[in-house]
């Protein structure tokens, strides 16, 4: 050891031992506190226990003894049961779902995350919505290559451990179909945030920048435009400006910490931060580096906007900002009148959540809400907030300004300048109307309105 | 149509941003800051007035100070970003004066300051960089079968020699498509119709949506090229006995089924007419409803966050200021309120969705 490390191990003992000290005071002074000075410390603080618990006042107290159950009296399963781990069989109801009528074939269709049903900011893996245009192919890695190619100085090959032996990089963000929303265009249909809301997730991704990968195949200056395209029966093509591919774009080959799953592109797609799913390539093949835009359908004939005048909008790249109340939603029932914590999600294509306000009147007046989770760059942000409620009709809703100062409008203003014909980003806000309780005739109803 | 020459008229961006609400850090000595206009519109100062606000691009009185105030209500914000020059508008100038057949390019907009700083730090200025070499060389010619994009000009598309009679054409698509598209397109079991003739624009916003095909919508006829062959039949897709002539062939007689025309007197495709590749791009200049298109024009809504007693247009049904109006679901009989309603109710048979997504 050096002089000046020892210097240093003997300063940090110093210094921790203090800390230590500090902390085991404070812990015994709050451990003794309870037993000895309790009356000192309610002289100081205020707290009344008596008042503290009055909302418990006048419930009946259960007497029953309370019996051992099965899992007390019996050991449970042993290591290895399920080599790789499930849901207790009591979530067995947290499913994504679908609509069956929204399409003839299932090998073309959606499936909706149980969004009023997650917690935190992270959808688990098996819970990530579907949505697919030639159905899920199993791609053994070892085959698997990605090709760029096209104006660039030299085309380049690269097997999926070439790609892994790029620097890496880890993100956590949103991944959004731009028709989420689009059966409430016109009115509202569905009584479930899973309907309204769920055909988006927000997953951790790891994988290599494109820029790092673009830069290894050097773009020549007349390449413009980069057209991924899938090794699926889709052969899913999108056109993305090459600003966008430099911007934050990444390919991913993993997925909350595990290789992606089949059914979100295994074992590579394209992550294009905050912008429609549908440029998310998967079973990413080849990005071809080209002049102009492939026009391909799904950017014509569909993922594209009918305005009311017949007129449409194409290349509609970014998400909106958006949020939504997960709790209470119409897929709850009210309790009775009292306190609540409405709770939901609010995420932008643009960058991070800045604030999220709750009105519980229609819109007239707004509450700011709180963070209950970390709030990154185009990812899911938790909000929360505290309501009393009286027990009289409610309509909660929820405005989201993300960091570019934009602010979710509500749906009359969208509608009167784009129409109901749109399908794809309807990102105005959603009315949760709270039936007023009347002694709990209304059995706690909540139920999705429009305005 | 639209003159991109950049006229330089001197404002004050400092009078501009009087009485909003928004404060400038830098510029709040009260000095009026002298800039130029682009196009006698928009402040060319953008970039900076942008930095100032804390990078807040879409943020109401930032737009206002940038683009002047007409630009954050309604249908003129809209119209706004039609203009190239705008620095919100996503429109390239080639979309609009290539014309409508020029292959539509669109762009970031250049007030997404912040996207186009990273993708300069990202690539175009990394002046340093060395390829690592993980990837090996790959000639062109090795993808011959994997290149199948044609793009809106049309290259990539087979050599003129490849193709058919329209007559042929529709023969492989009643063996290969009609069981799901119908035999003239008309569409079947809830597949999509591949040619309609409906209207597109609405009269109430309470109609159903018009259906949108190749012939009344899609701005390319390459794009039905590029599309079947990649994708269909869709059981087996990019058939090898269908092949490039079999595509071409069915795309003539889709377009046919959709009474497009090649030329300024309207000559309509015949049965014998042989369609290759250079009769797919006379269509893919004719197509009807290719001058209706415009890029991205959002954010259009632009509110100030309001906290208490918020306008009347942003409350209730329909703006007007009343919550206690709104629309609800249909509910079923025994009043639960429902989604699907009409199908289970059997008013409406399944699979009515699917026109739409
Ligand atoms: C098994 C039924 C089936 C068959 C057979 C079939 N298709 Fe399709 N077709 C589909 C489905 C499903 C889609 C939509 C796919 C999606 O959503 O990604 C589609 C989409 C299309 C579209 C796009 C329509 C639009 O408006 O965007 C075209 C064009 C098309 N098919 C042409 C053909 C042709 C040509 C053939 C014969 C070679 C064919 N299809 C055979 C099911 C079928």
């Amino acid at each position: 050891m050096t002089d000046k490390m020892e210097e240093k191990v003997a300063l940090q003992t110093d210094a921790s031992r203090n800390q230590g000290r500090r902390a085991f005071l404070k812990g015994s002074a709050a451990v003794a506190g309870g037993v000895m000075f309790t009356q000192a410390a309610h002289a100081s603080s205020g707290f009344d226990p008596k008042k503290a618990v009055a909302p418990y006042a006048g419930k009946a107290e259960l007497t029953e003894v309370l019996q051992d159950g099965a899992a007390r009296k019996s050991l449970g399963f042993g290591v290895r049961k399920y080599p790789y781990g499930m849901p207790s069989p009591f979530e067995k109801e947290v499913q994504r779902r679908t609509l069956e009528w929204l399409t003839p074939d299932s090998m073309a269709s959606i499936t909706m995350s149980p969004i009023h049903q997650l917690h935190g900011i992270i959808t688990p893996n098996g819970l990530h919505f579907e949505r697919f245009h030639g159905g899920v192919p199993t791609i053994n890695p070892d085959d698997h290559r990605l090709v760029i190619h096209g104006l660039v100085e030299r085309p380049l090959i690269f097997t999926m451990d070439d790609l892994k032996r790029f620097p890496s990089i880890s993100r956590i963000h949103f991944v959004e179909c731009p028709a989420n929303g689009a059966l409430e265009w016109k009115g509202i249909q569905l009584n479930s945030v899973q309907w309204t809301h769920g055909m988006m997730s927000c997953v951790e991704y790891t994988g290599v920048r494109l820029s790092d990968l673009l830069k290894e195949a050097g773009i020549k200056p007349e390449g413009k435009w980069i057209i991924p395209e899938g090794a699926d029966a889709s052969g899913m093509s999108r056109s993305l400006p090459v600003e966008l591919a430099m911007d934050d774009c990444f390919i991913a080959y993993a997925q909350n910490g595990e290789a992606l799953r089949r059914e979100q592109g295994y074992p590579i797609r394209l992550v294009v931060p905050g912008c429609e799913a549908n440029m998310w390539v998967k079973y990413l093949r080849r990005i071809m580096v080209h002049d102009v835009p492939l026009q391909h359908r799904e950017e014509t004939s569909k993922y594209t906007e009918l305005m009311p005048d017949g007129t449409a909008q194409r290349f509609s790249w970014y998400m909106e900002a958006n949020s939504v109340i997960t709790y209470p939603s119409p897929d709850f029932k009210m309790q009775g009148p009292g306190k609540y914590y409405v709770r939901g999600l609010a995420w932008s294509g643009r960058g991070k959540v800045a604030h999220v306000d709750v009105s519980t009147d229609g819109g007239k007046n707004w509450k700011e809400a709180h963070f209950t989770s970390v709030v990154l760059d185009k990812a899911w942000t938790r909000f929360e907030l505290e309501w009393d409620w009286d027990g009289s009709e409610a309509f909660l809703m929820s405005r989201v300004t993300d960091e570019t100062g934009y602010v979710q409008p509500p749906m009359p203003q969208m509608r009167k300048l784009e129409g109901t014909n749109n399908v794809y980003h309807r990102t105005a806000m959603v009315t949760w109307r709270v039936h007023a309780w009347e002694d709990g005739k209304s059995g706690g109803l909540i139920e999705n309105v429009q305005y | 149509m639209y003159n991109t020459n950049k006229t330089i008229v001197a404002v004050s961006v400092a009078a501009l941003l009087t009485g909003s609400a928004f404060a400038m850090s830098e510029n709040s000595n009260g000095n009026a800051e002298v800039s130029a206009k682009i196009d006698g519109k928009y402040a060319s100062n953008y970039a900076e007035i942008i930095k100032n606000a804390d990078g807040k691009y879409l943020d109401k009185a930032v737009i206002e100070a940038i683009l002047g105030e007409e630009a954050t209500h309604g249908r003129n914000g809209m119209v706004g970003k039609l203009d190239p020059a705008n620095p919100y508008s996503f429109e390239v100038d080639d979309s609009i004066d290539g014309g409508n057949h020029g292959n539509a390019q669109c762009k970031i907009p250049k007030a997404f300051v912040e996207v186009h700083e990273s993708a300069a730090k990202n690539y175009f200025d990394d002046d340093r960089f060395v390829a690592r070499g993980f990837g090996t060389p790959i000639a062109e010619t090795a993808l011959e079968k994997w290149n199948i994009s044609v793009d809106g000009d049309g290259k990539g598309l087979p050599d003129p020699s490849v193709g058919m009679t329209i007559e042929e054409g529709g023969q492989i698509y009643v063996q290969f498509c009609a069981m799901c598209h119908g035999e003239f397109g008309e569409g079947a079991k809830g597949y999509l119709a591949l040619a309609v003739e409906e209207d597109l624009v609405t009269s109430s916003f309470t109609d159903p949506a018009p259906m949108k095909s190749v012939g009344n919508y899609w701005p390319y006829a390459v794009t039905l090229f590029d599309y079947i062959r990649r994708t269909m039949p869709f059981w087996t897709p990019n058939a090898p006995y269908i092949g490039d002539a079999g595509y071409l062939g069915m795309a003539g007689y889709i377009l046919q089924s959709n009474y497009l025309v090649m030329d300024d007197e309207g000559t309509e495709l015949e049965d014998d007419t042989f369609f290759n590749s250079e009769v797919l791009m006379k269509v893919n200049k004719y197509m009807p409803n290719q001058g209706n298109w415009f890029c991205d024009h959002r954010p259009v809504i632009h509110n100030a966050r309001c906290m208490t007693n918020c306008p009347d247009d942003q409350v209730g049904w329909d703006g007007t200021g009343d919550p206690t109006q709104y629309r609800q679901a249909r509910k079923l009989p025994d009043g639960t309120p429902q989604y699907n309603v009409p199908q289970r109710l059997h008013e409406d048979k399944p699979g009515v969705g699917h026109a739409g997504m």
